[in-house]
C-alpha cells in the first residue's frame, strides 16, 4: 500500500460520524449498530437476524445511506431466480450480440432482505457472490465493484415460508447480530422520532468511497499481538472441546474474529488489537457457525468458554 | 456470578493417574504395616479389595449416588468399628495392631465409593494413620524408603491432579534445578561426613546406663529367654526360682526393642526367699487385669516424685511371658485377654510371648535423689507379716560380721547411708565381675563361696549377697532380675536389649518411697534409679503425650554436643543461598529480557492489585479487572496503569523509565 497509513485518531473520527449518522435513524442499539459497521470496515458481510419489525431493515438502510456509493436492496421470495440477482445476458438485436445487464448485487452496498426466503438455489448464487467478490454470467467472469458490502436480514427460521440458511453458508458471514426489543424509553423515542415523517430519508452520506476503502486497508494494519492470537486459538481449541458443540468453529471463524477485532480497535483509536475486542465479538462471530447437539445455544456455550479460558500471561513474547 | 458453575466439574477424580498414585499410598502403608506390625493377612486381605474397589469407583465415578450401595457401605463401616472396640478392648482377635487392621478395613471398604477429592484425601489420611502405627514400631532405617514411597505417591497425587485442573497437557520437570539439588545434596552429605568427627558407636550421653560388657563373652543360650531364671511348667513364670549353682549363657541376640523416654530397669520378677543357693518367691498370689491397665485400677506410687515416662516394647524372640516394665508402674497395655500382677507388682502374660509382640507402659518417675531418700517416713513392713524380707536363709556368721564390719560407723537409723555403703564396698575391691565363675564347691553355700572365697562373681553373686547382708542388718531386701537399660541407638532413637543385658539387683525397702533399686554390681550405678535427662519432658504437655519421647533425640545430640546442629545448619544455608541466587539469577535473566519500563510496569500492576486485594482473575482482561473493581482513590492510577499495560501487553509499546517513576510516585 502505498498511501500513508490512517491515523487511528482520525480512523476512530470517521467511524463515530458513521456511527452517528445511524444513530439518527436507529434509537439506541449502538452495541448492533457498531458490529454491523465493524464487519464493514472488516471487509465482511454482516447478517441480522432478528423478529420482523425490529428495525433490521432499518439498520441496514442507514448503514448503507451513510455511506457513499450504489446501493442495492435485493427483496428475497420463494420465486426469486439466481439470475435476478447476479444479471444476465440479454441479446441486443441493433447489434446482434449479448449485452450483460448487471443485476443488483453490482453495487457497492447490497442489502439482501429476508434471505431466508429465498429459495436455497438463489441463496447459494448471492452467497458465492459475497464469498468471491465476483460473478460468473454465461462463462464470463466479473469482478464486483470495491468496496463490497452486503447486509443480509432474516426472521427466525419458525416462520413459515423460510429456507434455513445451511451451516457452510452462514460461515461466509462475518457478524451474525441481533436487534433485540427496544426499552420503553427507546420506543417512546423512536414514536416520537417517526410523528412527522420518517428521518431515513433525510440520511446523507457521511463516507465517501475512498474513505471507506482508506478504512478497510486502516484495518488490516492494526496491530494483533502474539498474545491475541494465541488467546484466539484456544478459544477455538476450548469450543471444539465442549461436549455440546457438534459441528466446531472453523478456521474461518478464527480469521474473521482477528479481522473483525482490528477492525473494532479502529472504532476505539486503537492501532492494537485488545483481548476485551475480541472478547466483545466472539458471541456474534462464532456463535450463529457452531452446530449445537441437542438444545444447548451456542451463545451460551461461547459465553461460558469466555469465562473460563485464561488470558495468556502478560509479558514479554520475544 | 454464576462462574462456579461453569468450572470444570471434576478435575482430579476424573484423573485415573492421581487415584492410582493415591492408592499407591495406601499400599505403601499396607507395606509398612507387614514389614514393621509383622501381620501379613489384613495387609494383604485389604489390598486384595481395595484394589478392585479403587477400580471400579473410578468407572463409576460419574454414577448417580446408589443408596442401597452407600447404606451397605455404612454398615461395614460400623462392622469395622465393633471389630476395633472387640480386638482393642477385649483381645477377641489376639489384638494385634487392631487400630491398624481398623484403618486398613476402613479403606478397603471405603475404597468402592470413593467419588469426591475429599473421599480421596481422606483414604490419603488414612494411610498416613498405618504409616505412624508402622513408625510407632520401626526400629531400623529401612523405615525411611518407606516414608519416602509414601512421599513420592503423594507428589505424584498432588502434580497429576494439579496438572489435570490446569488442563496441562504434560508436565516439565525442571530438570537442572532438580539436578543441582541431587548433586548439593550428596556433596554435603559426603562433605559432613568426611569432616564431622564421628561419635563413637555408644554416645557418652547422659541417657547410657548399660555398660559395656566385661568379658567378650559368645556361646549359645541355653534359656535363651530368661537366663538368671529357670522356669517350672508353668509358662507364666510363677513358679520360676533361681539356682545360683546353675548359670545360662548369654549371647548378643537381640532379645527386644524398647522406646523409652528415659533409660531404666526392665524389670521382670522378684524373690524373696533364699535357701541353700536357690531364690524362690513364696508367694504366688495376684490378681488379673483387663489387657488395659489404668492408673486408676493401680496402687499409687510411695514417695515424691518426679513424673511419668513411656516404654514401648517389642520382644523379638520368643520369650517366657514376663512382662518387662521400668517400676513402679503407672498404667500398662499388652495385647492380651487378661494380664496378671503378682503379689511383688511384677507382671505376667497369659502365655508366652510370640515374637513381634508389642506392649506399652506407663511408669512413674520417683524422686529417688539422696536428699529425697534421706527423709523417710513410716515403718518398715512388719517382720512378723513379712518375715521372708528377714530371713538370712543359711548366711553364716562371718559373713555376718562382714556386714556389720562393712558398715562400720554407719548410723543404723540412716538407711541411705547404710544401704549405699554396703553397695558400694560390694561394688569394689577385692570384688570383681567376671561370666567366668568356677564351679561352687560342693557342701558350700555358694554366697559363703563368693564373698570370702572366690570374691570373682557376676549380677546374681553381688545381688544375692548384698540382700541377704542387708537383711542380716535389719533392712528388707529382696532380689529382682530382669533387663539392663541396654544400648541405646540414636538411629532408631531405641535401647536396643541383648541377651547379655539380663540382669539381678536389689530391692531395698525405705519407709516412705517403698522398694528402692540398688545395684551392688560392679560397673553399674550404685542407685539404679531411673533418670531423665530433662525434666522439662516429664511435667506439662509432654506427660499428655505419651509417645511423644523428647528425652532421646537430645541424648543423641548429647553425643556430638553444638556439634550435632552443623550439618542440619549447613544444610539450611545451602539450601536458602542456592534458592536465593536461582530467584535472583531468574529475575535477572527476566529483568534483563525487558525493557525496563516494562518490568516497571507490571511490578507497579502486581502492586495495584495487591494493594486493591482481589487479584486479576485468569480469564479477566485488564479492562475487565478495572471495571469490576470499586478502586477507590486508586481509580485513576489503575485506568492509567491498565492503559499502560494493554499497550505494552498488545501493543509492545512499554512505557519508559521516566514515565513508570512518576506511575510508581502516584502509588505512595
Amino acid at each position: 500500500m502505498a498511501s500513508p497509513a490512517l491515523e487511528p485518531a482520525r480512523a476512530a473520527r470517521l467511524l463515530n460520524r458513521l456511527e452517528d449518522n445511524v444513530a439518527r435513524v436507529i434509537v439506541g442499539k449502538r452495541d448492533t449498530v457498531r458490529l454491523a459497521a465493524a464487519g464493514f470496515v472488516a471487509g465482511g458481510h454482516v447478517l441480522l437476524q432478528d423478529l420482523p419489525g425490529t428495525g433490521k431493515t432499518m439498520l441496514a438502510r442507514a448503514l448503507a445511506s451513510s455511506v457513499g456509493g450504489t446501493f442495492k436492496r435485493i427483496q428475497c421470495t420463494p420465486d426469486l431466480l439466481p439470475a435476478d440477482i447476479t444479471g444476465a445476458s440479454v441479446f441486443n438485436q441493433k447489434e446482434s450480440t449479448f449485452d450483460f445487464l448487471p443485476g443488483p448485487v453490482f453495487a457497492n452496498v447490497v442489502l439482501a432482505d429476508e434471505v431466508n426466503r429465498a429459495t436455497p438455489r438463489t441463496q447459494s448464487a448471492l452467497l458465492e457472490a459475497m464469498a468471491e467478490a465476483q460473478v460468473t454470467v454465461d462463462g464470463e467472469t466479473r469482478p464486483l465493484p470495491r468496496p463490497f458490502f452486503v447486509i443480509a436480514t432474516q426472521n427466525p427460521v419458525e416462520f413459515q415460508g423460510t429456507y434455513p440458511l445451511p451451516e457452510s453458508q452462514l460461515d461466509r458471514f462475518l457478524v451474525a447480530a441481533s436487534m433485540g426489543p427496544p426499552t420503553s424509553d427507546e420506543a417512546a423515542e423512536i414514536l416520537a422520532s417517526r410523528q412527522h415523517g420518517d428521518p431515513i430519508a433525510d440520511l446523507e452520506a457521511v463516507l465517501g468511497l475512498a474513505e471507506v476503502v482508506e478504512l478497510q486497508e486502516a484495518c488490516l494494519k492494526v496491530v494483533v499481538a502474539a498474545a491475541i492470537r494465541s488467546y484466539i486459538v484456544s478459544l477455538l481449541d476450548a469450543i471444539r472441546l465442549r461436549p455440546e458443540v457438534a459441528l466446531p468453529a472453523s478456521m474461518r471463524a478464527g480469521l474473521y474474529l482477528q479481522r473483525a477485532s482490528q477492525a473494532l480497535a479502529l472504532f476505539a483509536g486503537r492501532d492494537f488489537v485488545l483481548p476485551d475486542d475480541v472478547k466483545s465479538l466472539a458471541v456474534p462471530v462464532m456463535a450463529h457457525r457452531l452446530g449445537m447437539r441437542g438444545r444447548a445455544a451456542a451463545a451460551d456455550v461461547v459465553a461460558e468458554v469466555l469465562a473460563t479460558v485464561p488470558l495468556p500471561p502478560i509479558r514479554h513474547h520475544a | 456470578m454464576a462462574l462456579v458453575k461453569l468450572l470444570p466439574r471434576s478435575p482430579i477424580e476424573d484423573s485415573g493417574v492421581a487415584r492410582a498414585f493415591a492408592f499407591g499410598t495406601f499400599a505403601v502403608g499396607c507395606l509398612a504395616i507387614a514389614v514393621y506390625g509383622q501381620t501379613y493377612l489384613a495387609p494383604a486381605g485389604t489390598l486384595l479389595v481395595a484394589a478392585p474397589g479403587y477400580i471400579y469407583s473410578h468407572r463409576h465415578r460419574h454414577d448417580p449416588p446408589d443408596r442401597i450401595r452407600q447404606a451397605v457401605i455404612a454398615g461395614l463401616v460400623f462392622a469395622c468399628l465393633a471389630y476395633f472396640v472387640f480386638d482393642s478392648v477385649l483381645a477377641l482377635f489376639g489384638g494385634n495392631l487392631p487400630q491398624a487392621n481398623f484403618v486398613m478395613l476402613l479403606v478397603a471398604v471405603t475404597s468402592f465409593e470413593l467419588r469426591t477429592r475429599r473421599n480421596l484425601y481422606s483414604t490419603m489420611w488414612m494411610s498416613l494413620a498405618l504409616l505412624y502405627l508402622a513408625a510407632v514400631f520401626a526400629w531400623d532405617v529401612a523405615f525411611a524408603p518407606i516414608v519416602l514411597a509414601w512421599l513420592l505417591c503423594l507428589g505424584g497425587f498432588w502434580t497429576a491432579s494439579h496438572l489435570k485442573r490446569i488442563g496441562a497437557p504434560r508436565f516439565q520437570v525442571p530438570r537442572v534445578p532438580l539436578a543441582a539439588a541431587l548433586v548439593a545434596a550428596v556433596a554435603l552429605g559426603g562433605g559432613a561426613f568426611v569432616l564431622l568427627p564421628q561419635p563413637s558407636a555408644r554416645p557418652a550421653g547422659p541417657l547410657i546406663v548399660s555398660l559395656p560388657t566385661y568379658v567378650s563373652f559368645r556361646g549359645e543360650l541355653e534359656n535363651p529367654a530368661l537366663p538368671l531364671v529357670e522356669f517350672g511348667a508353668d509358662p507364666s513364670g510363677s513358679t520360676a526360682n533361681i539356682n545360683l549353682r546353675y548359670r545360662g549363657r548369654l549371647g548378643d541376640q537381640v532379645v527386644m526393642y524398647v522406646r523409652t523416654g528415659a533409660p531404666g530397669y526392665w524389670r521382670g520378677l522378684v524373690f524373696d526367699s533364699y535357701q541353700k543357693g536357690i531364690w524362690t518367691a513364696t508367694h504366688s498370689e495376684g490378681q488379673t487385669f483387663r489387657a488395659y491397665v489404668d492408673a486408676r485400677q493401680l496402687p499409687p506410687p510411695q514417695g515424691p516424685q518426679l513424673g511419668s515416662f513411656v516404654q514401648v516394647y517389642r520382644i523379638v524372640q520368643p520369650m517366657p511371658g514376663v512382662i518387662y516394665a521400668a517400676a513402679p508402674v503407672e498404667s500398662i497395655y499388652y495385647p492380651a485377654a487378661e494380664i496378671r500382677r503378682d503379689y511383688y507388682g511384677d507382671w505376667r502374660a497369659p502365655a508366652p510371648h510370640a515374637a513381634g509382640t508389642t506392649y506399652s507402659v506407663v511408669s512413674a518417675l520417683p524422686d529417688y535423689t539422696p536428699g529425697s531418700l534421706k527423709k523417710l517416713a513410716g515403718q518398715d513392713p512388719s517382720p512378723a507379716v513379712y518375715p521372708q524380707y528377714y530371713d538370712t536363709g543359711s548366711l553364716s556368721e562371718r559373713a555376718r560380721a562382714l556386714a556389720r564390719q562393712l558398715t562400720a560407723g554407719i548410723d543404723p537409723a540412716d538407711r541411705y547411708e547404710l544401704v549405699m555403703a554396703l553397695t558400694r564396698k560390694l561394688g569394689s575391691e577385692p570384688y570383681r565381675y567376671s561370666q567366668n565363675l568356677s564351679r561352687v564347691p560342693p557342701g558350700q553355700d555358694p554366697i559363703d563361696w563368693f564373698l570370702f572365697d572366690a570374691k570373682v562373681g557376676y549380677c546374681e553373686q553381688f545381688a544375692t549377697a548384698e540382700t541377704l547382708l542387708l537383711r542380716s542388718l535389719g533392712v528388707p531386701a529382696r532380689l529382682v532380675t530382669g533387663y539392663s537399660t541396654g544400648e541405646y541407638n540414636p538411629t532408631l532413637d531405641q535401647s536396643v536389649v541383648r541377651a547379655r543385658d539380663a540382669h539381678a539387683w536389689v530391692e531395698a525397702y525405705f519407709p516412705g518411697h517403698g522398694w528402692v533399686p540398688v545395684d551392688p554390681s560392679p560397673g553399674f550405678d550404685p542407685l539404679a534409679a531411673t533418670r531423665f535427662p530433662n525434666r522439662w519432658a516429664t511435667s506439662g504437655l509432654a506427660r499428655l503425650i505419651p509417645h511423644l519421647t523428647i528425652g532421646a533425640p537430645g541424648a543423641a545430640l548429647g553425643s556430638l554436643g553444638a556439634l550435632a546442629l552443623g550439618p542440619g545448619l549447613a544444610a539450611l544455608l545451602i539450601v536458602l543461598v542456592a534458592a536465593s541466587g536461582w530467584l535472583w539469577t531468574r529475575r535477572r535473566r527476566l529483568v534483563r529480557s525487558r525493557s525496563p519500563g516494562e518490568f516497571q510496569l507490571l511490578r507497579l500492576y502486581e502492586r495495584i492489585q495487591r494493594r486493591l486485594r482481589r487479584r486479576r482473575g485468569p480469564a479477566e482482561t485488564p479492562l475487565e479487572y478495572e471495571h469490576a473493581i470499586v478502586a477507590g482513590e486508586l481509580a485513576e492510577l489503575l485506568s492509567d496503569v491498565t492503559a499502560a499495560v494493554n499497550r505494552g501487553a498488545y501493543a509492545e509499546r512499554w512505557p519508559s523509565p521516566a514515565d513508570m517513576e512518576e506511575l510508581t510516585a502516584r502509588l505512595s
